[in-house]
């Protein structure tokens, strides 16, 4: 190996500390930083970045990735449901020294409370069934997953793409998370 | 001929002169990685900017209008109105500025700072002036002013004139870049309250919620077709203290629908804090009733 490979596979393994308030987010995030081959430590040890969901903690001098929040000094920002590929890549960019803007961070913004007609309201069921959607898991293996018939999700995937206004499955997934980043309600 | 080029070159001049006089009402609040963006200055000691583009930290620098750097302190934030106060270490002379009322159609030109000392300027139109707003955050917004203006983002928190020169409000970007201005009248309404307690407080359960409709099969018992889905709970938040799980949908809070968020906005003001609220939500099927007590919001 020349010293410059051996010197980035020295770097590939990154002391991440992960910060959010929500204690499912905080897990779920730390698998996708461990599954990416980092390592995620207390957010009071030494670390070459932070990940934080939302804000970071005042102060912070180390290099953060924000999800969900974009200011000038974050070296990184990505949109609160940025994938682990995003996030993974993130990481590696912002300890090399670099910033990373993800385009949808961008299009965040001080909005209005948006609110869906009541008409194009998804039911839960519909959120599970959408949830299955956005793994790529096909209409069996749906129905195999919520136990239900294959025709009961035909039916679900045809209301979703109604009230999603969606003409694919990758259509409606996109359209309910980019409702999901405008319409989650922090109280 | 010679009128037409009298009247444009009299309009530019115009113009011109504004931009060159707004120079000393704004100054660049300065950011990592050499960037920066434009404040106001409020009065002679105090800069406004836009909340949602300021790090979250005490100390900032800011350079008046010829080059000056002076050093600030956050004096107060609030999300909610994207409103944020700096305390100026020192004063500086500053024009007053008379607040003017954003007409649809109305021209509207907005000023940012360059981060030497001058100013860079940006012509356009009031796109829609409309009623008062709730944002996203809770805050209420006392217009509706879309601005049909291009902004950089290093001129966001500059103020937005009228053709008279009066402040109509403070350029910020909302979604999908669309650039809107904060009222005047929003913050003269804010900044007294940051100054007295350095944030706006604000009740909070500690939960993230999604509007869901609710199941047929329940809608009678729920007595109504719409609720707030729980995404999420904040760890030792007032609502993961009172059990509530993610997935519950809440259909009332002490007997106020959630049918409509901004009704439910008015029960988590400065006065909800350590009041008790009747949650009553659905949990795998049935419709129960939570305690909980509302705790204050921390910083964003």
């Amino acid at each position: 190996m020349s010293d410059a490979a051996s010197e980035l596979a020295a770097t590939r393994r990154l002391r991440v500390a992960v910060h959010a308030a929500d204690v499912l987010r905080r897990n779920a995030l730390s698998r996708v930083v461990a599954a990416a081959g980092h390592i995620v430590v207390g957010a009071q040890d030494a670390a070459d970045v932070v990940l934080a969901d939302g804000d970071s903690p005042p102060g912070e001098t180390r290099p953060v990735v924000a999800l969900g929040r974009v200011d000038a000094d974050l070296a990184g920002a990505l949109s609160r449901d940025a994938s682990a590929g995003q996030i993974d890549a993130a990481i590696r960019a912002v300890s090399a020294g670099l910033i990373v803007r993800a385009p949808d961070a961008m299009d965040l913004g001080f909005g209005a409370m948006r609110e869906t007609d009541s008409r194009a309201l998804l039911t839960p069921r519909e959120l599970d069934v959408l949830a299955a959607l956005a793994e790529g898991m096909t209409n069996k293996a749906i129905a195999r997953r919520l136990n239900i018939s294959l025709h009961t999700v035909k039916f679900h995937v045809e209301s979703l793409f109604r009230k999603l206004g969606a003409r694919t499955r990758t259509e409606a997934v996109a359209k309910a998370s980019e409702r999901r980043r405008h319409e989650t309600i922090m109280l | 001929m010679t009128d037409q080029a009298d009247l444009l070159t009299q309009f530019s001049n115009a113009l011109a002169t504004r931009a060159e006089a707004a120079k000393s009402a704004i100054v660049a609040v300065r950011l990592r990685h050499e960037r920066h963006i434009t404040g106001v200055v409020w009065r002679p000691d105090l800069v406004v900017a836009s909340e949602q583009s300021l790090p979250q930290r005490d100390d900032f620098e800011v350079v008046a209008a010829g080059g000056s750097v002076v050093a600030a302190k956050m004096a107060g934030r609030d999300p909610a109105t994207n409103i944020a106060v700096l305390r100026l270490a020192g004063s500086i002379a500053s024009p007053s500025i008379a607040a003017g009322e954003a007409r649809t159609g109305a021209v509207a030109l907005a000023i940012g700072a360059d981060g030497t000392g001058g100013a860079s300027a940006r012509l356009g139109l009031v796109n829609l002036a409309g009623a008062e707003w709730h944002s996203s955050r809770g805050g209420l917004i006392d217009r509706r002013i879309v601005l049909d203006v291009r902004l950089g983002r290093r001129e966001e928190g500059g103020p937005v004139l009228d053709a008279a020169g009066a402040y109509l409000g403070m350029s910020t970007f909302g979604p999908r870049g669309q650039v809107i201005a904060i009222p005047t009248a929003t913050i003269e309404r804010i900044v007294p309250l940051l100054l007295k307690d350095g944030r706006i407080a604000r009740g909070w359960l500690g939960v993230a919620l999604q509007a869901v409709a609710v199941p047929d099969a329940l809608r009678e018992s729920a007595d109504q077709s719409s609720g707030l889905m729980v995404m999420s709970v904040v760890e030792n938040g007032p609502a993961a203290q009172a059990g509530i799980l993610a997935g519950d949908i809440i259909l009332s809070v002490d007997g106020t629908s959630t049918r409509r968020f901004r009704n439910i906005a008015k029960h988590f003001g400065s006065d909800s804090i350590g009041r008790k609220a009747d949650v009553r939500l659905i949990r795998s099927g049935a419709v129960m009733t939570v305690q909980t007590t509302i705790a204050e919001r921390h910083a964003a």
